[in-house]
C-alpha cells in the first residue's frame, strides 16, 4: 500500500517537511526584519516629530518674548505723545441699508 | 540494530541533560549569588535612560482667536556623558567638552569624575543644543559619548509659571509634575518610559489586550488651558510694576469670564522663570491665589449689599443714620476717614466705602442670615483645578459676638483666597450663581480626541435683582468716584469697588500703617464677560487701593475692550479729557 503510495508522489515525505520548514524560516526571517525596520522607523519618526516640535516650541518663545516686549514698551520713552481728548463716537454703519 | 540506536538516542538525552543543567547552575550565579552586583552594573550603564527619554504631554495657553500656543513643551538636544575606563586624554576631552558646553561641570569635577575607573557611564554636560551636540559628536573623543536628551522647556519663560507648575524629581528617580497644572494633571501629561525603545518581540506577546484597547490613549494628552497669552502678559506687566513702584511684599490679579469661571489670566508677582529654578526661592513655586488667605477689605462690601437686598431688609432706597464710628461688642467701628455721613442712602455705603454702613447691614441681616450667605459663598473651596488649595478663615462667623459680623461685613476678620474672593464676586456679574473657576477647558487625547472638560456646575447665591442693584451702585462708584470722575467710559458700564484693609500684626490687632489694597470690577456691567480681581500685600508710603492699583484697573478694562473689540453697552457721543 505504501509503496504504491511512493509510486504516486514524485518526492518524499522527509523532502516535503524539509520545504516547509525552510519556508517557514525564511518567513520568519522577513517577518523578523519587517518588525525590526518598523521599529526602526517608528522611533525616527517620533525623534523627528519631537525635534519638530522643539523647533517650534523655540519659535512660540520668540513670539512670546517679543509680545512681553511690546507689552512693555514705554510708548512716552519712544517719543509718543499722550492724546489730548480722547472722543467716544457711534461707529459709522457699514451698510447701505440703514 | 535497535539497541544502538537506542545508545545513541540516550547519549543525546544525556548531553542536552548536561548543557540544561549548566545552563541552570549559570543562571543560578548570575541571578541569585552574584545578581546584586549585576544590578548595580546595570543600573549604572543605563543611567541616562530616564532623562535621554524624558516625554510629557505639552500645556497650552489658547488665544483669543483660538490658536494654541504652547506653555509648556520639551525641547530636544544633548547630554555629554564620560566613561572613565576609555576616556584616555581627560584633559582633552574637558577642553573639549567646555568649549561647546557652558554648563558642563567644573575642569576639577570633570577630572575627579575621569578618574572613577569603575564606573562606565557619567554625565558632564547637559541641553547642549543641535549645532553643539553634533559639532561634539563629530571630534569621535575616545570615552566622549553625546547622546540624544529631551527636558521640559517653559516657552513663556515666567509667563503663568504658578499656574503652569513645575516638574522636578520626588523621592525617587521619575521627574513628575510638583505644582500647578503640571501636578494637578499629571495623570494625563506623564508618559510611559516604554513609549519608544521597547522589545517588539515582547510587547507582540504580552500586550495583546492594548493592541485591541489602548488604554493609554484614553488617559495620556495634552492640556488646554483657558490662560490667554497677551492677557496673562498685559497683567503681570500691571503687577509687576505695582509690585516694584511700592516696594510691596507681593501682589496678585485674575481676570476670569464670569459666566463660566474660565481664568484667563492668572498673576502672582513675583514670579520665576521655570527654565532656571537654580536660584528660585522655593516659597515662590507654589501659588498665593489658592494657597493663602487675605483679609480683602472693602471689596466684600458689595457682596454685604447684595445679601441684604436678596434677603430684602433693605432697598436701594433705604436710608440709615451714619455716626462716623459705633460701638460694636466694646469694639470701635469707624469709617475710614472717621467722619459721619447723617442719613444717607445705602448706596453710599459701595459709592463712600462706608464701615459704620457694612455693620449696619450686618445688623439688619441678622447672624443667621449673614452666616448662612457667607458660608455658601467662602464655606467651601472654590474646586479650581490646582493642587494645595486653602480654605477660607471664617471661624467668628461661628460666634455670638456681633463684632465679627460687623468686621465681616466690610472684609475684616474673615480671611479668604484670591480665588474665593473672585468667584464670590463673580456671583454679582453672573446673575447671582457662582461658577467653579478653572484653568484647564480640555484634555487633548493622544489618540486624536479633544476631551472638553465639564465646568458646569453653578451656585445659586443671589436673585438677579439683588445683584443688578449692587452692579448699579458699583458702576455709580466707577463713573462718578474714580479718578474724579475721569475714569467713565461714555460707550461701557463699568462696576468697580476698591478696598484697603489693614494688616494683622503677630500678636493679634491691626497695625495702623500697613495695609492690603485690593480692587475688584466687571464690565459690561449688565451683562459681563470680565471680572477682575487685583491685589497688593503691604505697599510701602501709600495708605489707599485706588492710588495703588487703579491706574492697573482701568489700564486693563481699556486693553480687555480693544483686545476683545467689546462692543458698547452704551453709546453718545461725547469727548472727555485725557
Amino acid at each position: 500500500m505504501l509503496s504504491s503510495l511512493r509510486l504516486r508522489v514524485p518526492f518524499s515525505l522527509p523532502s516535503l517537511c524539509y520545504g516547509v520548514v525552510g519556508t517557514l524560516l525564511v518567513v520568519y526571517i522577513g517577518l523578523i526584519a519587517v518588525i525590526m525596520s518598523y521599529a526602526t522607523l517608528t522611533v525616527e519618526f517620533s525623534q523627528s516629530v519631537r525635534n519638530d516640535e522643539a523647533a517650534i516650541a523655540l519659535l512660540e518663545g520668540r513670539y512670546l518674548a517679543d509680545i512681553s516686549r511690546i507689552t512693555g514698551t514705554n510708548y512716552a520713552a519712544e517719543g509718543y505723545a499722550k492724546p489730548a481728548v480722547k472722543a467716544f463716537v457711534r461707529a459709522e454703519s457699514v451698510t447701505a441699508l440703514r | 540494530m535497535r539497541a544502538q540506536f537506542r545508545s545513541r538516542i540516550r547519549l543525546v538525552l544525556a548531553f542536552v541533560l548536561f548543557v540544561a543543567l549548566c545552563i541552570l547552575v549559570r543562571l543560578y550565579f548570575i541571578q541569585i549569588v552574584h545578581g546584586e552586583e549585576y544590578t548595580a552594573k546595570a543600573d549604572r550603564q543605563f543611567a541616562s535612560g530616564g532623562s535621554g527619554l524624558f516625554d510629557r504631554g505639552s500645556i497650552y495657553f489658547t488665544r483669543k482667536d483660538g490658536t494654541l500656543i504652547s506653555a509648556a513643551t520639551l525641547a530636544t538636544g544633548f547630554l555629554v556623558a564620560i566613561n572613565p575606563q576609555t576616556l584616555s586624554d581627560p584633559e582633552a576631552a574637558y577642553a573639549a567638552v567646555a568649549n561647546v558646553a557652558e554648563n558642563a561641570l567644573s575642569r576639577e569635577a570633570f577630572l575627579a569624575a575621569a578618574q572613577k575607573k569603575n564606573q562606565v557611564y557619567i554625565e558632564v554636560a547637559h541641553r547642549l543644543s543641535e549645532e553643539e551636540g553634533e559639532a561634539l559628536a563629530s571630534k569621535k573623543i575616545p570615552g566622549v559619548q553625546v547622546l540624544r536628551e529631551r527636558w521640559r522647556y517653559y516657552p513663556g519663560a515666567s509667563l503663568a509659571a504658578q499656574a503652569i507648575g513645575i516638574v522636578s524629581y520626588g523621592s525617587g528617580d521619575t521627574l513628575s509634575g510638583r505644582t500647578g497644572l503640571e501636578a494637578a494633571y499629571d495623570g494625563a501629561l506623564g508618559r510611559s518610559g516604554d513609549s519608544l525603545y521597547k522589545n517588539f518581540f515582547a510587547e507582540l506577546f504580552s500586550n495583546v489586550g492594548n493592541l485591541l484597547v489602548a488604554a493609554r490613549d484614553a488617559r495620556e494628552g495634552d492640556i488646554i488651558t483657558t490662560i490667554e497669552p497677551e492677557v496673562q502678559m498685559r497683567l503681570e506687566d500691571d503687577l509687576a510694576e505695582i509690585t516694584e513702584r511700592y516696594a510691596s511684599k507681593e501682589s496678585g490679579g485674575i481676570i476670569m469670564d464670569p459666566a463660566t469661571g474660565a481664568i484667563l489670566a492668572f498673576v502672582s508677582s513675583p514670579s520665576y522663570d521655570g527654565n532656571d529654578l537654580t536660584s528660585v526661592d522655593p516659597r515662590r513655586l507654589g501659588s498665593p491665589l489658592v494657597e493663602h488667605v487675605y483679609e480683602f477689605g472693602s471689596i466684600m462690601k458689595p457682596i454685604t449689599m447684595a445679601a441684604a437686598l436678596d434677603a430684602g431688609v433693605v432697598t436701594p432706597e433705604t436710608t440709615y443714620n451714619d455716626t462716623g464710628c459705633i460701638s460694636v461688642s466694646g469694639a470701635n467701628i469707624c469709617n475710614w476717614d472717621l467722619k459721619a455721613r447723617g442719613v444717607v442712602s445705602v448706596n453710599q455705603i459701595i459709592m463712600q466705602s462706608l464701615n459704620v454702613g457694612a455693620a449696619w447691614l450686618a445688623t439688619r441681616l441678622g447672624q443667621d442670615d449673614f452666616r448662612s450667605y457667607f458660608t455658601t459663598l467662602f464655606g467651601q473651596k472654590t474646586g479650581i483645578d490646582l493642587p494645595n488649595e486653602s480654605g477660607a478663615l471664617i471661624g467668628n462667623l461661628a460666634k455670638s459676638q456681633q463684632v465679627g459680623y460687623a468686621t465681616a461685613a466690610f472684609g475684616q476678620g474673615i480671611a479668604v483666597t484670591p480665588m474665593q474672593m473672585v468667584r464670590a464676586l463673580g456671583a454679582l456679574a453672573n446673575g447671582g450663581a457662582m461658577v467653579k473657576p478653572h484653568l484647564v477647558r480640555a484634555v487633548r487625547l493622544d489618540s486624536g480626541i479633544e476631551r472638553e472638560l465639564d465646568w458646569g456646575e453653578k451656585v445659586p447665591v443671589f436673585s438677579a435683582a439683588a445683584v443688578r442693584e449692587t452692579a448699579t451702585m458699583m458702576g455709580a462708584l466707577h463713573d462718578r468716584i474714580l479718578g474724579g470722575g475721569k475714569a467713565m467710559i461714555p460707550t461701557m458700564s463699568v462696576a468697580a469697588k476698591t478696598g484697603t484693609a489693614q494688616l494683622t500684626m503677630p500678636g493679634g490687632g491691626y497695625y495702623t500703617d500697613r495695609f492690603f489694597h485690593s480692587f475688584t470690577g466687571f464690565f459690561p456691567s449688565y451683562s459681563p464677560r470680565f471680572i477682575i480681581l487685583l491685589y497688593t500685600n503691604d505697599p510701602k508710603n501709600v495708605q489707599y487701593a485706588s492710588e495703588t492699583l487703579e491706574p492697573a484697573f482701568l489700564d486693563l478694562v481699556h486693553f480687555l475692550i480693544d483686545y476683545y473689540e467689546v462692543p458698547p453697552d452704551r453709546g453718545f457721543a461725547t469727548t472727555t479729557p485725557a
